[in-house]
C-alpha cells in the first residue's frame, strides 16, 4: 500500500484532475474529487483558484445581464478578484466559478488608446464566427503599452448533450501585436483546440491542437482586421480538413491493419476445429508410439 | 459506506478523465485515496505491457491477473519473473487447460490481428473458474498514423450439474489508441475505451470444451465490439467536431435547409392532393 502524501501533493494531484475535466463535465468530476478529498475546508482554501483557472482555460462563455451577445472568461479579461471585463458591452461583473454566472455587473474604464484597432477586429471576428461557427461565440480583447497594441480573438463552441453521453469544444485563440502607424510587420499566432468526449459504457476522447503563425503587414484598423480574419478562416479551415482527413486514413488504413473484421478465410473461426487440432496433434504424438 | 462511495466516484472520475493519461490518473488516485489500491488496480484497465519470457523465448502480456507482488507470471514458462518462491499459479489441471487456451488464443489473435501477442491466465474459483485472455496489437504507424490496439476479456466460468453444464460471464474492453502530428492537422489524439457484457449457458463435455465455448463467446464480442469503435471513434467524434464548426459559410447551409424544407412542404402538398380529390 502507498504511503500517505502531503497535503500539498493532494491539492496538485486534485488540481491537474480539475484542470482535465472533460467540456461539460467539470461539476461530474469537482463532484467526484470532493468526497475522494473529504477535505471541503482543504477544497475551498487551495483549490478555488483551479476552478477559475478552468474557466479561463476552457473559454467559458457567459452572458451578462442586459447583453446581447455571451462574452468568454479567458486570462486576457480577468480583472482579478473574480471581475471580469466585458469589452462588447464595456462592462464588468463577478463571476462564479462553480455556478457559472455572472453578478454585480458595473460599468468599467478602459483603455481607449486601442479600441479603434479592437473594435475593428471585434466587427471582422464576430461576423466570421457567425458565419463559420454552429453556435460560436467570440470575444476580442487589447492591450496597450508602450506604443505597442496587443490584440487577442478568443472564440468558443461547444455542444454538450450528457443525455446521450457525449460533449465537445472547440476553442481558437488569435493574437496580434504590433506598434501603429508604422506599417510595420507582425506576427499574428493562433492555437486551435478541439476536445470531444464519448463516454456511453466506455471512454473515447478525441483531443486534437494546432499551432499556426503567420507574418502580415499591418495596415489601417479595417485593412488589418480584414486580412487577419481572411488568414485565420483559411487557417482554421485547412485545419478542419487535415482532421477530417485523418478520420479518413484512421479508418480505413490503420483501424482496418490492427484488426480484421473477419479471418482470411471469410467465416468465422471453427472453435470445435482449433481444439480439435491440437487433439489430433496429441494423438498424432501418441501414434509414433505404435 | 464512505470507502465504497469512494470507489464509486474513483471509477465515475477514471470514466471521466481523458483516457489517453490513464495510468498517470491512475497512479495519482491511488496516492489520493490508497486505500482503495488493489480495487482500483483490479477494476480499472490500462494498456497492456508486453514481456520476454527468457525461458520460453515468447512474449507475454502483464495485467493484474498475472500479477503477484511485483512479479509477473509468464503463460508458456508458468514461472514468475523476478522469480517467486510461492507465487499464485493454478492447480494442474486448470494449467493443463490454460495452455491449451493459449494456444487456441494465439491462432485466433494470428487469424483476427496478424499479429501481435496473446496470453491468456486462469486462475480457480470453488464453482470452476476464472480467466483473462489479452490481445495487444500496434500498427507498423504507416502514413504517419500509430494504431494500437488492447483487448481485455475476463470470463468466470460456473460449473453446473457435475461439470455437464457451464454458465460463462464474460466483461470485454477493448482499447484503441490512435495518434498523429502532420503539418495541416497538428497533433490529433483519438483513444479510450469501450467495455460490454454478456452471459450464456453452455453443455460441457470435455476440458476443451470450454475452451470452444469462450472462444465463441470472445469472438461475437470482439467482432461487435469493432464494429461499434468503428462508428464511435471515425462516425460519432467526427460528426461532433463538425457540429461546432462548419468548412463553408453557414448561411449557405441555412439556405439548403431552407430549399430542403420547401421541397419536403412541396412534396407533402402534392401526396396530400389525392386526399382531396377523394
Amino acid at each position: 500500500m502507498a504511503e500517505a502524501i502531503t497535503e500539498d501533493d493532494k491539492v496538485s494531484i486534485v488540481s491537474r484532475f480539475l484542470l482535465h475535466a472533460p467540456p461539460g463535465e467539470f461539476n461530474e468530476v469537482f463532484n467526484d474529487v470532493r468526497t475522494l478529498l473529504s477535505d471541503d475546508t482543504l477544497l475551498k482554501d487551495r483549490l478555488s483558484g483551479s476552478f477559475a483557472q478552468y474557466n479561463k482555460d476552457q473559454f467559458t462563455p457567459v452572458r451578462v445581464d442586459g447583453a446581447e451577445l455571451a462574452v468568454v472568461i479567458s486570462e486576457h479579461n480577468d480583472l482579478g478578484r473574480h471581475r471580469f471585463f466585458d469589452p462588447r458591452s464595456k462592462r464588468s461583473f463577478h463571476f462564479d466559478h462553480l455556478r457559472k454566472e455572472a453578478k454585480d455587473v458595473q460599468p468599467q474604464e478602459f483603455d481607449s488608446k486601442a479600441e479603434s484597432w479592437r473594435s475593428a477586429f471585434e466587427a471582422h471576428f464576430s461576423n466570421y464566427v457567425d458565419n463559420y461557427y454552429k453556435h460560436g461565440v467570440c470575444s476580442v480583447f487589447s492591450k496597450y503599452d508602450a506604443g505597442v497594441i496587443t490584440i487577442v480573438a478568443c472564440i468558443e463552441d461547444h455542444q454538450f448533450q450528457p443525455k446521450n453521453f457525449w460533449n465537445g469544444r472547440w476553442r481558437a485563440q488569435w493574437s496580434l501585436s504590433f506598434s501603429p502607424g508604422s506599417q510595420s510587420k507582425a506576427e499574428l499566432r493562433g492555437i486551435v483546440k478541439v476536445q470531444v468526449h464519448y463516454y456511453e459504457d466506455g471512454n473515447v476522447q478525441l483531443v486534437s491542437s494546432k499551432e499556426i503563425s503567420e507574418d502580415i503587414t499591418v495596415t489601417s484598423e479595417n485593412e488589418t482586421a480584414k486580412e487577419v480574419v481572411a488568414i485565420v478562416l483559411e487557417a482554421e479551415n485547412q485545419y478542419q480538413t487535415g482532421v477530417s482527413e485523418n478520420y479518413s486514413t484512421m479508418s480505413e488504413t490503420t483501424f482496418k491493419a490492427l484488426r480484421r473484421q473477419l479471418p482470411l478465410t471469410r467465416t468465422k473461426i471453427d472453435w470445435g476445429k482449433i481444439t480439435g487440432y491440437r487433439i489430433g496433434n496429441e494423438i498424432g504424438g501418441k501414434g509414433d508410439l505404435k | 459506506m464512505q470507502n465504497e462511495q469512494q470507489l464509486d466516484c474513483a471509477l465515475d472520475l477514471m470514466r471521466r478523465l481523458p483516457p489517453q493519461q490513464v495510468e498517470k490518473n491512475l497512479s495519482d488516485l491511488i496516492d489520493l485515496v490508497p486505500n482503495l489500491c488493489e480495487e482500483l488496480l483490479s477494476s480499472v484497465d490500462q494498456p497492456l505491457k508486453i514481456a520476454h519470457d527468457k525461458l520460453s523465448g515468447k512474449h507475454y502480456l502483464l495485467c493484474d491477473y498475472n500479477r503477484d507482488g511485483d512479479s509477473y507470471r509468464s503463460p508458456w514458462s508458468n514461472k514468475y519473473d523476478p522469480p517467486l518462491e510461492d507465487g499464485t499459479i493454478p492447480s494442474e489441471k486448470l494449467r493443463r487447460l490454460e495452455q491449451e487456451a493459449n494456444a487456441a488464443f494465439d491462432q485466433y489473435r494470428d487469424m483476427y490481428f496478424e499479429g501481435g501477442v496473446s496470453s491468456v491466465y486462469l486462475w480457480d474459483l470453488d464453482q470452476g473458474f476464472a480467466g483473462v485472455i489479452l490481445i495487444k496489437k500496434s500498427g507498423d504507424g504507416s502514413k504517419k498514423i500509430k494504431g494500437c490496439w488492447d483487448s481485455i476479456h475476463v470470463v468466470e466460468v460456473n460449473e453446473k450439474s457435475g461439470g455437464r453444464n457451464a454458465h460463462y460471464k464474460l466483461t470485454s474492453t477493448a482499447m484503441l489508441w490512435l495518434q498523429t502530428d502532420k503539418t495541416a492537422s497538428g497533433t490529433m489524439n483519438l483513444g479510450g475505451s469501450l467495455t460490454r457484457q454478456a452471459e450464456s449457458e453452455a453443455p460441457v463435455s470435455e476440458a476443451n470444451m470450454h475452451i470452444a465455448n469462450i472462444g465463441r463467446m470472445v469472438e461475437d464480442m470482439e467482432n461487435k465490439i469493432r464494429n461499434t469503435l468503428n462508428e464511435i471513434y471515425f462516425g460519432k467524434t467526427k460528426d461532433i467536431v463538425n457540429g461546432l464548426r462548419s468548412t463553408v459559410p453557414l448561411p449557405d447551409q441555412k439556405q439548403q435547409a431552407a430549399l430542403r424544407n420547401d421541397l419536403a412542404a412541396a412534396i407533402k402538398k402534392r401526396s396530400e392532393r389525392p386526399d382531396l380529390k377523394s
